[in-house]
C-alpha cells in the first residue's frame, strides 16, 4: 500500500489551503485546529460558522464546476492568490467527503462561473432561481415534450431597448417575480412561445415574446449552437445582462455572460 | 338491601339532587374537555402555536396549550356545577358569598382565557417578526420583536383586568401615551417612505412608465431599470439614479418618445 500512500502524499504535500466542500462541523473543527494552512468552506449554507466561506448557489452536479466556483470565489475574496495550491476535500458519490483533488489556482482555470452569480447586475438569488427553473424545464420539458427557452436576466431597461416584441406581452402590467411557485408553472406554459423572456435585476418578469436584436459581431461561441444561443450570447455582450438558455436540440442548460459561455450543465444531473 | 334503602331514606332529597347535578356537571365538563380539544386541534391551533414560549413552557410541564384551554373549559363547567349543586343543596349560611361568586366565576374564566390567548398571540407575533428580520444581521434588531410581543401582552392584560373589574384607567392612559408616541415617531421617521410608497403604488398599478422607457425625473435622465414601491432606478449614461417615487409626483416626469 506504500505506493498508494505515496500518491496521496504527493496530492497533499505543500498545499497553501484546504477547501472543504459541505463539511460537517466536527470535520471543520479538526481542520481549523491546525494552523499551518488556510481553511475554506464551500457549501450551500455556512452551518459551521466558517471564517472563509463561499456560498454555493447550486449543488453543481459536475465536481469541476463546484471546484471552479469555490476557487474563483476564494480568489475573488482574496483568501487565495494566483498560483496557490489547494487540496479540495469533496463529496462526490456520497454525502461524506470521499475525494481529494489537488488543484493550482490560476487564471487559466477561470471560467467566470463565480462572477456569473456574484458579480452580475442581477441579484444572485434571481440568477439562481432562473437557473433552477430552466433546469427543471429541461428535466421535465413542457408536457413531456422537449422545449427550448431563453431567459435574459438583469439590465432589463437596456435589453428592452435592444429588442422588440413579437406579439403582445403576456406580462404587461403584471407584477410577478421568478421564484414564486405559481410563476414557475406560468413560465413553463409560456416557454412554448417563441422569443426571449426578459427579467429585471430584482427578478420581475418584464416581458415574454421578445425578439432580441443585439449586434452579433465578434461573438465567439462554440460552433454548432443555433440562433437562440447566438442571440443569447450577443445580448450579454451588448448589455450587462446574463442569459440562460435551454437548448432544444441537446437539452443542456448554458449560461452566457459578456458574450461568452460560462456555464454548461446537464439538467438530468440535478 | 334494607340497610341501603334506609341509608337513601336518611339522605334528604335535596342533597341527592345536588349530587346528581354535580355528577352531571363533571360528565359535561369531561365532554367539553374532549370536544374542545378535538375542535382546537382540528382548527390547527397546535401548528399555529408551535414554537411559542407559552407552548414550550406547557410542553416542559407535560401538557400543551390546547390541553390547558380544554381543561380550563372543563374546570369552568365543574365549578359552575359545584355552585349549582350547593344552591340546590340550599347551603343557606353562605348564600350571599356564593351569589357573588356565581357572578364572578365566568368573568375570571374569560379573563384567564384572554390572558392565555394574549400570551400565545404575542409569542407568535414575536416569532413571525424575528423570522422576517432574520436576513438583517443587526444584533440590536432583536429588541423589536420582543417589544411588539410585550405590547400585545400588555393590551391583553388590560382586557383581562377590565374583565374582572380591576381599575385599569391609569394603565389605559399609559397605553394611550405609548401608542401616540409610536404614531408620532413613525409619522416623522417614515414620512418620506410613506409618501414614496403611496406614489409607488400608483406607479405600479397604472404604470405610466415601465422598464425600458426613457424618462427624465428632475435632472435625472435615462432608461428605467426597475420600479419598486419606494424607488425608481434610472440608468443614465454614466450613473444609475435611484429616485424616490415621491419625486415623480412632486416634479412630474418626462417620457421621451422614440417613434
Amino acid at each position: 500500500m506504500s505506493s498508494l500512500e505515496a500518491v496521496l502524499d504527493s496530492l497533499i504535500s505543500e498545499v497553501d489551503a484546504v477547501a472543504l466542500f459541505s463539511p460537517s462541523a466536527s470535520a471543520y473543527d479538526r481542520f481549523v485546529g491546525e494552523d499551518d494552512v488556510d481553511v475554506l468552506v464551500i457549501s450551500r449554507e455556512n452551518t459551521v460558522d466558517a471564517e472563509n466561506f463561499i456560498e454555493l448557489p447550486l449543488d453543481f452536479g459536475d465536481v469541476r464546476d463546484r471546484i471552479r466556483f469555490g476557487i474563483e470565489g476564494a480568489m475573488d475574496q482574496g483568501v487565495i492568490d494566483d498560483g496557490d495550491v489547494l487540496a479540495c476535500v469533496v463529496p462526490v458519490f456520497a454525502d461524506e467527503p470521499d475525494t481529494v483533488v489537488r488543484v493550482r489556482a490560476s487564471e487559466s482555470l477561470h471560467t467566470g462561473i463565480y462572477d456569473l452569480f456574484v458579480h452580475s447586475r442581477a441579484e444572485a438569488d434571481v440568477i439562481r432561481d432562473v437557473l433552477e427553473l430552466v433546469i427543471e424545464l429541461g428535466k421535465k420539458g413542457q408536457k413531456g415534450q422537449r422545449v427550448g427557452a431563453l431567459f435574459v436576466v438583469g439590465d432589463a431597461g437596456k435589453v428592452m431597448n435592444k429588442s422588440r416584441p413579437l406579439s403582445y406581452n403576456p406580462f404587461e402590467k403584471s407584477h410577478v417575480h421568478v421564484g414564486d411557485s405559481i410563476v414557475n408553472v406560468m413560465l413553463k406554459e409560456f416557454s412554448r412561445l417563441d422569443g426571449a423572456f426578459v427579467i429585471s435585476d430584482s427578478g420581475k418578469i418584464v416581458s415574454a415574446y421578445r425578439y432580441l436584436e443585439p449586434s452579433a459581431e465578434g461573438v465567439d461561441i462554440p460552433k454548432g449552437l443555433g440562433t437562440r444561443h447566438m442571440a443569447a450570447a450577443a445580448i450579454t455582450r451588448d448589455t450587462n445582462a446574463v442569459s440562460i438558455v435551454l437548448s432544444e436540440s441537446d437539452a443542456l442548460v448554458r449560461a452566457f455572460k459578456g458574450g461568452e459561455l460560462v456555464l454548461e450543465l446537464d439538467p438530468e444531473e440535478y | 338491601m334494607v340497610a341501603l334503602d334506609r341509608l337513601f331514606a336518611e339522605i334528604p332529597n335535596r342533597i341527592l339532587l345536588a349530587g346528581i347535578v354535580l355528577i352531571l356537571g363533571m360528565i359535561l365538563g369531561y365532554i367539553a374537555n374532549r370536544v374542545n380539544r378535538r375542535l382546537l386541534t382540528r382548527a390547527g391551533i397546535p401548528e399555529a402555536v408551535e414554537g411559542t414560549a407559552f407552548e414550550r413552557t406547557a410542553r416542559s410541564v407535560g401538557t400543551s396549550t390546547v390541553a390547558i384551554i380544554a381543561q380550563l373549559s372543563m374546570w369552568f363547567i365543574i365549578g359552575v356545577s359545584i355552585l349549582a349543586a350547593l344552591s340546590v343543596a340550599d347551603v343557606r349560611f353562605t348564600a350571599q358569598f356564593w351569589g357573588q361568586l356565581t357572578g364572578f366565576l365566568p368573568e375570571v374564566f374569560v379573563a384567564i382565557l384572554v390572558l392565555i390567548v394574549g400570551i400565545v398571540v404575542g409569542d407568535k407575533v414575536e416569532l413571525v417578526i424575528s423570522e422576517r428580520l432574520r436576513g438583517i444581521k443587526i444584533p440590536q434588531i432583536g429588541v423589536l420583536p420582543r417589544l411588539v410581543n410585550y405590547s400585545i401582552v400588555y393590551i391583553f392584560v388590560l382586557i383581562a383586568l377590565g374583565q374582572i373589574g380591576v381599575a385599569t384607567s391609569a394603565l389605559v392612559v399609559l397605553l394611550g401615551g405609548y401608542i401616540i408616541a409610536v404614531v408620532i415617531i413613525s409619522a416623522v421617521a417614515f414620512r418620506d417612505l410613506l409618501r414614496s410608497g403611496a406614489a409607488g403604488v400608483y406607479l405600479l398599478l397604472n404604470q405610466p412608465y415601465g422598464i425600458g422607457d426613457e424618462i427624465h425625473i428632475d435632472d435625472h435622465a435615462g432608461i428605467v431599470q426597475e420600479v419598486t414601491v419606494f424607488v425608481t432606478r434610472i440608468e443614465g449614461d454614466e450613473a444609475e439614479y435611484i429616485v424616490p417615487n415621491r419625486r415623480v409626483f412632486e416634479e412630474g416626469f418626462v417620457r421621451v418618445r422614440h417613434d
